[in-house]
């Protein structure tokens, strides 16, 4: 028993001298909530994070498949002991734990992606994803021929809401009579069910898929039924070659630079970031051949009409699901309403729960 | 001439022998861990002794496993009593999730009672909402014969999904922005820390019914015939135990607890219930049970290292930035190794030489 | 529009059903011979996955489905290895055995994420195809859905009607009674482990290959638990499973289009549809049968005789 002892408390002082030789680099650490390997949402952050650590004096290290609640609090904690500089937690149920460790490490400056608090160390950001999910709504639109778009998304969160109103909006620009079908998987990963959920919308009739998962499921239908379908997180052509239309993207890099090269001339601002098409943040693939010339320099032309700031898109009128007025003419929604929001715009068919 | 073994049971386990057996096993599984660091070309010795400082080797991460032990003791101790009667809990995850939909309800409600009032009520609608979640499979299983293996992994589903909608519908907090989470809960619902650390009370309530728990299964009446009945029911029956009475009891018992762990998570880590309270910590809690062998001592230690040894996976990943899934990998490899090693404490092997 | 509504959703209770059906059956060999492995999801994923890489490689969709199969028969292996050579708890083996399956089908799987293999399509069935309602239901499907339609009564002629399954059933109901009469128990409950191994792999591969032609991590999604679930909802027969299997498959494909249709019903609580009903359907059958039917040695491992 005194031997094991013994060994216990040297490996203790081992382990200190382990984490006492922390280098003199600028460290940004980054928690992701599922495997990088997916090719999704953590993938597409951690390609902003390879781009981080091309950056002279930067280090760089992440942890994935993180779960929300006490695990999260616990990695981000971590980070922090370990003498990170800044740490970037890419999951909206990270939001609570990266608050708590931040008020205990003032020094340490934290990003939470997707969330709406702050702290005098602690920022928010995101991306205006619903911008080029307009931009995809208007070439499903201009292809739609049955007026039915599916829309398969994973949880009824306002991140999701907000995406799946936006693009309705820009099927509406194109094609006033289409309608938008949602089917909620209450998945972020599962492409079996995933893959069954746009077999369901096409026994509807819809003729263009779209999705807010993580995985090619939905495209891999599409192409399978000869039908259109625009994909999510990164260009998704190769899943789906002829049937893949356009995709909404999301290009994290240049922010995470941006945030680094900040925090390390004190210049950094705890506030909320939510940058949009202007800054490259997100953007939309190239779109495919199959899309007529016309309907993609109308695109390109409302892409950089948002880019300058001319369009807004959730302007008013606006009315909801149910035909209430919710905007009128000449208002548009804050940022702090679109934050928030959790109902349908009218010509989007499902439940908001 | 051949050689032949003799397998046989061991007459009188010795407690040093177990020990040394489960030692060269866990260090067995160690040296295959640092193979497969080897393999990925990351340094194996570092590697190892990342793992043991990222779980046990400094306060704070002691202090990290003990907290996330917490749960999978709770949930683990709770199907071990159900285990002892042969009854297969499959559901402390849903008995779980009841239970902190019960805290839940009770500090949303009545935010504003004193905490040495509202904690207990906590504790007494988790008790009532996991213990009832555990009783409805114990129901069925005696009135219509389903078994509950079945029924408990179903009522799993349901109760993630009833807390799902209840975080998505009714029980969304208003100012959350649309995000599935409930109001944050008053300051008294919240149990509290122990002194400056990040250790809860919890924990003290976990040594507490842990040691009720053991003096319970091991030293009373109703403990002793619920492993007798476990071992054999028809002797049981034979011997007027009541069979049915005991499958109620353990099942409310093991809901209860399961229950209790729903209640501290919500209170003492998040604050308010969201769904990313479910952890898998009620499948866990079947492996830690077992691999106690259902001492509720045992479950204590066990759940501690394997808290402790996912504590330090993470530590693993973030310094020597190896995948998620070679922790998985490990923890399946030392489960695995154990289990096999646990074979020479129960058996011994002679040589024999043939003639 | 309802006929083909109907006729769309059965096909897809099939095709959904399939990859649970194979390892619903695969737990039921298993569990017959007395050994009971709760790492059906393990072994599925590292089914999706050698299916996947062997497709992948040799371009051929039949090796894929081999080799998925032979690759979950070899992770069940381990389990045999911990519970018949050393004696290890059933329970503890199976969920470690789930645990080291993910595991190990996310890490060797992450080259593969994103690329192709060739998979199967579906193709109606000469003549059988042609007949009215069963036809578009049953026989528009993939080569895999043909193949699980025979494993079922092969596997029911199998436990009731020849040597080996009469002693694979004895082994797991009475060991002692099956050591008696010269059977060995061991070999019988490794035949099992196996084959049960190798059914559940080819329930994975179907989900890589037939269900979506793509590896991702996680692809089973919680499907091995469920078939864990449906044996007992079997009472451990091969014809039970398939019900099962079509009825969890059909609900689960329900649901979803009852969402696409355009119901206001909060999808939380059309998620429980599956689930409530399993156990609603559990609780009848259970309720009208006298005992239950479950093999009297299963999870119990047998002492040594030497």
């Amino acid at each position: 028993m005194k031997k094991l002892a013994v060994c216990l408390v040297s490996l203790m002082i081992l382990s200190a001298g382990l984490a006492m030789a922390a280098s003199q680099d600028f460290q940004v650490g980054f928690v992701y909530v599922s495997p990088v390997g997916n090719a999704g949402w953590s993938w597409a952050h951690d390609q902003g994070r390879l781009a981080v650590a091309k950056m002279p004096g930067v280090k760089t290290a992440y942890v994935e498949a993180v779960a929300e609640g006490q695990d999260a609090e616990r990695v981000i904690l971590n980070m922090a002991r370990k003498g990170y500089n800044l740490i970037f937690t890419t999951s909206y149920g990270y939001m609570d734990p990266t608050l708590k460790v931040a008020r205990k490490f003032p020094h340490t400056v934290f990003m939470h992606c997707s969330g709406f608090k702050t702290a005098k160390n602690m920022g928010n950001y995101f991306g205006r994803m619903y911008q080029a999910r307009y931009l995809t709504g208007m070439v499903a639109g201009a292809m739609t021929k049955s007026r039915i778009i599916g829309y398969v998304a994973a949880f009824p969160i306002p991140e999701v809401i907000r995406g799946i109103n936006a693009f309705t909006l820009g099927v509406q620009r194109m094609n006033p009579a289409a309608q938008v079908r949602v089917v909620w998987t209450k998945t972020w990963y599962d492409p079996a069910t995933e893959k069954e959920a746009a077999k369901s919308l096409l026994d509807v009739g819809a003729d263009v898929l779209t999705q807010h998962q993580d995985s090619p499921a939905v495209q891999e239908a599409a192409q399978e039924k000869g039908v259109y379908s625009i994909g999510y997180n990164s260009d998704m052509s190769k899943f789906a070659p002829q049937a893949h239309l356009v995709a909404a993207v999301w290009h994290w890099g240049p922010f995470y630079r941006e945030m680094v090269t900040q925090v390390r001339r004190g210049t950094w601002k705890p506030k909320a970031y939510w940058y949009g098409l202007k800054k490259g943040i997100v953007d939309i693939s190239p779109m495919a051949k199959t899309v007529p010339a016309a309907v993609q320099q109308k695109v390109m032309a409302v892409r950089q009409a948002i880019s300058d700031g001319k369009l807004k898109i959730f302007a008013g009128p606006l009315s909801d699901q149910a035909g209430k007025v919710r905007l009128t003419a000449g208002q548009a929604l804050t940022d702090k309403q679109l934050l928030g929001m959790t109902w349908f715009v009218k010509g989007v068919v499902g439940s908001t729960q | 001439m051949g050689m032949r073994f003799k397998i046989s049971r061991r007459q009188n386990p010795r407690r040093l022998h177990s020990g040394l057996v489960l030692l060269a096993a866990v260090g067995l599984s160690l040296v295959i861990c640092a193979l497969l660091l080897e393999q990925q070309g990351k340094p194996s010795l570092r590697g190892l002794m990342l793992l043991f400082q990222g779980a046990f080797g400094s306060g704070w991460a002691l202090q990290d496993s003990l907290i996330k032990a917490v749960p999978i003791f709770l949930c683990s101790l709770g199907v071990a009593i159900a285990f002892r009667l042969q009854i297969w809990n499959i559901g402390a995850e849903g008995q779980y999730a009841l239970g902190a939909l019960g805290a839940s309800w009770v500090a949303l409600h009545f935010p504003d009672l004193p905490w040495f009032v509202l904690q207990p009520a906590m504790l007494v609608a988790a008790t009532v909402c996991g213990g009832l979640w555990g009783l409805l499979p114990a129901v069925l299983k005696l009135r219509m014969r389903a078994n509950e293996i079945i029924i408990t992994l179903m009522l799993n589903y349901i109760a993630i999904f009833l807390l799902d909608y209840l975080v998505y519908g009714p029980w969304k907090d208003p100012s959350s922005f649309g995000f599935p989470m409930t109001r944050m809960f008053s300051q008294n619902a919240v149990v509290a820390k122990i002194g400056a650390g990040d250790l809860h009370w919890g924990i003290l309530l976990c040594l507490v019914i842990g040691m009720l728990v053991w003096i319970f299964l091991g030293f009373t009446r109703l403990g002793y015939e619920i492993r007798a009945c476990g071992e054999n029911v028809q002797a049981a029956r034979y011997a007027r135990m009541p069979y049915a009475a005991l499958v109620l009891l353990v099942m409310a018992a093991s809901g209860a607890l399961a229950g209790w762990a729903g209640f501290l998570e919500a209170s003492a880590s998040l604050n308010r219930l969201e769904p990313s309270i479910m952890a898998g910590y009620g499948y866990t809690a079947i492996v830690v049970a077992w691999l106690a062998r259902l001492n509720p001592l045992f479950i204590g230690l066990a759940a501690f290292l394997l808290a402790g040894l996912r504590v330090g996976v993470e530590q693993l990943q973030l310094e020597l930035q190896i995948p998620a899934s070679f922790g998985q990998i490990m923890e399946g490899l030392i489960l695995m190794t154990v289990l096999g090693g646990s074979f020479f404490v129960t058996y011994q092997i002679r040589l024999l030489k043939k003639e | 529009m309802t006929e083909n509504f109907a006729i769309s959703l059965l096909a897809a209770a099939v095709q959904s059903g399939t990859p649970i059906l194979y390892a619903t059956l695969g737990e039921i060999l298993c569990e017959k011979s007395g050994v009971l492995n709760l790492g059906v999801e393990g072994i599925m994923m590292i089914g999706a996955l050698a299916g996947f890489m062997a497709a992948a490689s040799t371009g051929s969709p039949l090796l894929g489905f081999l080799a998925g199969g032979a690759c979950g028969a070899l992770l069940a292996a381990v389990h045999g290895w911990v519970c018949l050579s050393f004696r290890g708890n059933q329970v503890v083996s199976g969920l470690a055995l789930t645990i080291l399956g993910s595991g190990l089908a996310d890490y060797l799987g992450t080259p593969f994420v994103g690329r192709q293999a060739p998979g199967f399509d579906p193709f109606a069935l000469p003549l059988l195809s042609r007949v009215p309602l069963l036809g578009d239901i049953f026989f528009n499907q993939d080569l895999l859905v043909y193949i699980s339609y025979l494993i079922v009564p092969l596997m029911w002629i199998f436990l009731r009607n020849t040597r080996w399954g009469l002693s694979l059933r004895c082994a797991g109901e009475n060991p002692d009674a099956a050591v008696a009469n010269g059977i060995s128990v061991t070999a019988y409950r490794w035949m099992g482990t196996l084959g049960g191994g190798f059914l559940g792999g080819l329930g994975g591969a179907y989900l890589s290959l037939a269900y979506t032609h793509l590896w991702s991590n996680g692809l089973s999604a919680g499907r091995g638990w469920i078939a864990v679930a449906l044996v007992i909802f079997a009472f451990w027969r091969p014809e039970r499973a398939l019900m099962g299997a079509y009825l969890f498959g059909g609900v689960m494909a329900f649901q979803l289009r009852l969402q696409a249709a355009g119901t206001s019903i909060p999808s939380s609580i059309l998620l429980m549809l599956p689930y409530a009903l399993t156990i609603f359907v559990i609780v009848l059958a259970s309720w009208r049968r006298p005992q239950s039917a479950m093999p009297t040695s299963l999870g119990v491992n047998v002492e040594p005789t030497e």
